[in-house]
Parts: structure tokens; sequence; C-alpha cells
């Protein structure tokens, strides 16, 4: 079916490749290689200062037996996770669809959309701190205005996720210029058939957007996702993980681990059973994704078209 | 294709081995160019246009950074052909501090206080001290090098330090009709003024409560009360950390945040009693002497005071020190101890107006601990005998993690007694 590209010989196959070779012994000396390298310091006991030991899987099995925070904080991710993808996805399609509406000053929403991406993390958190002071905050002060009390947010055991869900869901920036750029390759004419045969606004959404920007719901649902179990600077920076560690998310465990308590290996492990989750939550979405991302053009949905 | 791929790749994989094979090569040898500074030179070399580079790190920033590397300026001045490299490793001080030992090759003077985790890495200072008097060791506060000692060796040298007290707001005392705190004030005088000094409609409060603070500096808290979180040999937990007399001093802390005499602030980076006293909206707070400057700058007419005691008990202080060490894998150690006696020396101390001075001439010099301002962190400084926890024991690191959540709990409001007792319980591990 597809073309077979033309095989290169001599300096036309070398070429590109010493191109791009820049970026792969950067990958390899920056990327790879550290990961090679955290794989094998997960099965020791690596305290930097001091003695190297092998425990063999001693780090993983002392992961899941006999450390409460390993679960406090994976369950604290998961709790973040559970609302950040959903509220994250819905949002940015959301407002995609507003930006996509031909009005007069869309071009500005845009740039103030995409714009909090642009700032470093750690300025937005420090906003942030600001934003949620429950005395002195501004968050509260509007509440305030419409009668409501609001909870001294960081402070707040009940709270404080949810203070970090809003704030993680400002960064969304990029997100959005994704769905946009699904919106606007929808072609113009699948609405005007549908507008003939008289459908109204929410079959048309149904119908017609969702199916044709699946393929990009499914991007940024993955990337969403590794994005929720990565979460680290906002906690880092605002909270340290607390109100009693209801913010104390995975990554900030394996980061203290690291960094704090300089258990290298120990974090390694850390570390890489995330991958393994991040691995599997990947594998199941696309797994499922057969069922209801819609790509045009392909033939295992669309019969006998061709 | 594959054919020809692979080839390639295998290529690429052998340049890959050779670049780490060289760095690895490189750096236990510590001779390639990247190291300017632990370089083979000696002082003694007859090459006068060679010259030393001592390597010295630094958490500091901004001003007190600045009179750090005047210091190591002067230095350079009075032993020429030395030149001094300030290593300014701000917050990140432990985990780079950790990597350049890990890859053996750390400054060579440092900035140090975590002596536990430390020590096998630092030269043991004890000889240096006896064989040169020039130091004047005893003109140092004897509760300052007190930690600077670990395993009965010396390990560090003071250079500056302080203790905590209560910085109060006088208009706001005046206003309220309270009389000012003294030197022989207690909890309870505390308690009744917190409450009188909070006016909820001005978003006033008497105090700031931490709502996670270092257990570090709780430990005065608990040793005023006639505890400790630890048994003095460092073995046992139980009976000190959850003690009647810990749970209760503790306690304090938390009941005047719940009765709303105190605020809440916490986290990293929100809302801070600094802030919040900078702006007079709070009258009383506990800090060490970091924030004077501030507060003075910031036109607050304030007054310190030592830390409220616990009726019939004596009060007990606890000490931030900043000491200097020398590094054991430093290749001029001889240097390093000159540019570590003259870091603590009177002259050096003097240029230091950002921390208190470590040296009894100095402080008797200046009159400071004659200054109503700093008599109180002297008056604490003498309190200040007993040994902090993470001196006594090698795994402090990790029963501290389940202490601080405890009183994380604690301050939040919830049962002091029941907590502590469960923080005992799952540190035990840590102490066989």
């Amino acid at each position: 079916m597809t073309v077979q590209p033309k095989k290169l010989k001599g300096r036309a196959f070398l070429t590109p490749y010493l191109f791009i070779l820049p970026w792969i012994l950067g990958f390899l000396a920056f990327t790879l290689g550290p990961m090679l390298f955290s794989l094998v310091m997960s099965f020791f006991d690596w305290p930097v200062v001091g003695e190297v030991t092998f425990v063999g899987l001693d780090n993983y099995i002392n992961m899941f037996t006999d450390d409460p925070l390993f679960w406090q904080s994976l369950w604290v991710t998961i709790k973040f996770a559970l609302l950040f993808v959903p509220l994250n996805l819905f949002i940015a399609l959301f407002l995609a669809m507003m930006l996509n509406q031909k009005v007069k000053g869309s071009g500005f929403f845009r740039t103030v959309f995409y714009l909090p991406s642009v700032i470093s993390g750690v300025a937005l958190a420090m906003i942030w701190a600001w934003v949620y002071d429950g005395e002195y905050g501004i968050f509260n002060y509007l509440l305030s205005l419409v009668g409501i009390t609001g909870p001294d947010w960081l402070n707040d055991t009940s709270w404080a996720l949810v203070a970090m869900v809003i704030a993680s869901l400002w960064g969304q920036g990029s997100m959005v210029l994704i769905f946009l750029a699904g919106l606007k390759s929808i072609p113009e004419s699948l609405y005007e058939a549908a507008s003939i045969d008289g459908a109204g606004a929410v079959q048309k959404f149904f119908r017609i957007t969702l199916p044709m920007v699946s393929p990009t719901i499914l991007f940024n649902l993955i990337m969403t996702i590794i994005s929720a179990f990565q979460q680290l600077s906002l906690a880092l920076l605002l909270t340290g993980g607390g109100p009693l560690q209801s913010t104390y998310f995975y990554a900030m465990y394996a980061y203290d681990n690291a960094f704090k308590y300089f258990k290298m290996g120990y974090a390694s492990a850390n570390s890489w059973f995330m991958f393994a989750i991040i691995l599997v939550l990947t594998f199941l979405v696309f797994k499922t994704s057969g069922k209801w991302v819609y790509y045009e053009g392909d033939n295992r949905r669309g019969g006998e078209e061709a | 294709m594959k054919k020809v791929a692979s080839k390639w790749m295998a290529t690429g994989m052998a340049l890959l081995l050779a670049v780490v094979a060289g760095c690895s090569q490189a750096q236990p040898a510590g001779t390639d160019g990247t190291s300017s500074s632990t370089g083979t030179t000696t002082p003694a070399s007859s090459d006068k246009k060679e010259t030393v580079t001592l390597r010295f790190a630094t958490w500091d920033t901004d001003q007190m950074l600045k009179i750090q590397q005047d210091i190591a300026k002067q230095f350079e001045q009075k032993n020429p052909g030395v030149k001094v490299q300030v290593e300014a490793y701000a917050d990140g001080f432990d985990q780079k501090l950790v990597a350049a030992f890990g890859a053996k090759n750390p400054p060579d003077v440092m900035y140090m206080w975590d002596f536990p985790t430390y020590n096998a890495s630092l030269e043991p200072l004890d000889e240096y001290v006896k064989k040169d008097p020039s130091v004047a060791i005893d003109d140092f506060y004897q509760g300052l090098l007190n930690y600077n000692r670990f395993d009965g060796k010396l390990f560090g040298l003071p250079a500056g330090f302080s203790t905590r007290v209560v910085f109060y707001n006088k208009k706001l005392f005046n206003e309220a009709n309270v009389p000012l705190p003294t030197d022989n004030w207690t909890w309870e005088d505390f308690k009744s003024a917190a409450k009188k000094l909070t006016v909820r409609d001005k978003k006033q409060y008497g105090f700031a409560v931490r709502s996670e603070p270092d257990t570090y500096d709780l430990q005065q808290f608990v040793w005023s009360n006639g505890s400790s979180f630890i048994s003095p040999d460092g073995k046992a937990i139980e009976g000190y950390m959850n003690s009647k007399e810990t749970a209760e001093a503790l306690q304090i802390f938390s009941d005047l945040a719940k009765d709303k005499s105190a605020l809440l602030v916490g986290g990293k980076n929100q809302q801070s009693g600094n802030d919040l006293f900078k702006a007079s909206k709070l009258a009383m707070y506990d800090n060490g002497v970091w924030s004077l400057e501030s507060y003075k700058k910031a036109n607050v007419d304030f007054g310190t005071v030592v830390m409220p005691q616990f009726p019939g008990k004596p009060g007990k202080g606890v000490i931030a020190t900043s000491s200097v060490s020398i590094a054991k894998d430093s290749k001029n150690k001889e240097l390093a101890w000159e540019f570590l006696k003259f870091f603590v020396s009177s002259d050096a101390i003097k240029m230091r107006t950002s921390d208190l001075p470590v040296r009894i001439s100095v402080v008797q010099e200046k009159k400071l601990d004659q200054d109503p301002l700093y008599a109180p962190f002297y008056k604490t400084l003498e309190q200040s005998t007993d040994t902090p926890a993470f001196l006594l024991n090698p795994h402090w690191n990790e029963i501290n993690r389940n202490l601080s959540a405890a009183v994380n709990a604690i301050m939040m409001g919830q049962n002091a007694e029941e907590l502590l007792n469960k923080a005992v319980k799952d540190s035990q591990k840590f102490l066989k």
C-alpha cells in the first residue's frame, strides 16, 4: 500500500543523521543515559556520600511493604489525577470552541489564554500563594463580595488539593491551542451538510465536532495523564506537601527521597514505579482508543468505502 | 538498509561509550581542563606566578553573600598568590554539596551545620586548634562550640549564629493597653497578651503559628518545659517525644490558633508571619535575628524579648548556627585552615553585620549584650546548653519525618498526645 522509500547510499544516507547528531548525542547523554543509570541505581543503596551497596529488589519491596508515605503520596496523586484530567480536557476543549467562534477579538483572547503557559512555574506558584491566602488573599476577597466566606485554601486539608487542581488548570494554554488546531481542521462542509439536514448545535457537537477532534482528545488525554502524575513544582513551592500531607504528590515523595534524604537508590525505584504506572495507563488508553477515536480515512471503522 | 543502520548505530554507541568512559576517567584524577580549582599546585611552590585557588561554598545570597565575598577579598590581599573562589549554592546548598562530595571534588572550605550527615567527609579540627593558639578558641561561646562537635570531635568553627526571641510591636501593645513583655514573663502572660492584641475586624493578630514549624525550632519550648524529643544518649524516644511535657509545650501553639488569638501561617511561600509583622498586622512573632534589619526598614516600632517561660522552670534556647568546615578531600588543607581562621577572626566577624557575632571579645567591644534589641539573643544563648536531637541520633532525619507529620497535625488542631504516641510508635524501627 505505502510506497517504499528509496534507499539512500553514502553521503546522502549520512547527511540527515549528521544534522540530527547533536540531538541524538544530547538524548543519549542527558536522557537515555541517566535513565538507564537510575535503573541500575534502583537496585542499590546509594547514599551519595558513603558506601554504595547492592540490595537487589529491597528498594522495591520496602516501598510496597514498609513505607506508609509511598501509599499516601500515591493516593494523593491519583485523587489529583481523577479531578484534574477530566476537568482539564473539558475546559480546554470548551475554551478552544469559544476561541473558534468567528467573532472580533478572538486573536486577543487566544493570546490571553496562552499567556499563563509562558510564565515560569515558580512565578506562577508565587502568584497563587497570594491569591489563595485565607486571610488576606484576593480569591477570598472576591468570594466575600458575593457573600461567601472562603476557606483557608492552602491550610485546609479538604481544600488544599482542590486549590492545586485549580492552579494547575491555569497553565493549559498549549492544550487549548492544540484543540483549536484540531477544530480548525474540521471541514466546514460537514457542518453545512448537517445544517441542511436540520441538525441542531447539540447534535453537531456530538455527531461531528467530538468525533472529528477525538484524535486530538486522545493526544491531550495522554499528555494530561502524564503531567498529572508528574505534578511537582506547585506543591513544592506552595504547600511543601502539606497540610497533613494532603498535597504530598508522588513526584514530591520521590524528590524528597532523592534530594532531601539522599536515598538515591530508593528514589530511583520510586521513579521507575511511576514510569510503570504511566506506561500502563498510556497503554490502557491506547488499547481502548480504538472504540472512541475516529480517524478520517481509517478503514477499520469506515467499512468498505475504499 | 537495516544492515547499514545497525552499523551506524554501533559506531554511535562506540562513540558515546568513549565519551562516557572519558568523563568517568577524568573525575577521580581531577586533572581535566574543567577543574580549575583543585589544581595540583601547592602554596609552598617557589614559582611566584602560580596562584592557588581555594574553593569556598556558602548557602547565603544577597547582602550576606556580599559580606562573605568581601571577607574572601581581604584574605586574598593578605595572602598574595591565593585566589578564593566563592561558590554561592543558595537554596540548593545541600544537593550541590552532597553531589560534590560524592564526586570526590568538594569545595575546600564550606558553610556547615549538619555534622551528623557530613562528618565522615569533614576534617576534624581538634589538632589544628591545639597547634595554632592564634585561633583563640576560648573566645567563642561554649554553647556555639557544642553545636560543632559530633562524636566528641570538633568539625567546624562558628562564624555566625542566631537564637530565637519574640519580636513585639510596641505600638500595638500600647494601643491595646497591654504592658510590654519582660524577661520573666510566662506563657500565661503570653497567651493573655495574644488574646488582647487580636482584633478580628482589623485583621490584626496577637501571634502567628506556623502550621509546619521546623521541629528543630520547637525543641527550645520542649526543653523549657523540662522534656526533650529524645533521651540525652540519643537511644530512646519513648517517654521523651511523647511525654506529657512535650505535648503540653506543643499544645500551646495549637490552642492559640484554635481560639484565634493567633493566625495560622503555613506552607512555603504563603503569607508569612514576617510580612504580617512588617505590616503591623501581627503583635508578636518568634524569629531569629535575620529579619531584624527588614523590620527596621519597614518602620515598625518593635522590641525583642526572650521567649516566655513555664512557671518554675528555667528557660532554654536553641541555636541556629553558621559554621565553617574543611573538606577531608581538600588538597590545600593548610591554606584552608588559614582561611577558616581568618573567616572566624574578630576582623571578619565584625564585617558580618547580618548575623550575630560569635566571639565574646567582639560582643563586649560592641556592647551588644547590653543593647536592648540584641541582649535577648545573648541571654537566650546562655540558656542554650541542651544538645539538639539531630546531633544525638544519626537516624534523626527519618524519625523527624514522623514527628513533623505529628506536629503539623497538632498545629491544625488535633490531639497532641495521641499523635505523638503514634509518631513514637512509627519511629521505633529507626532506633535500632
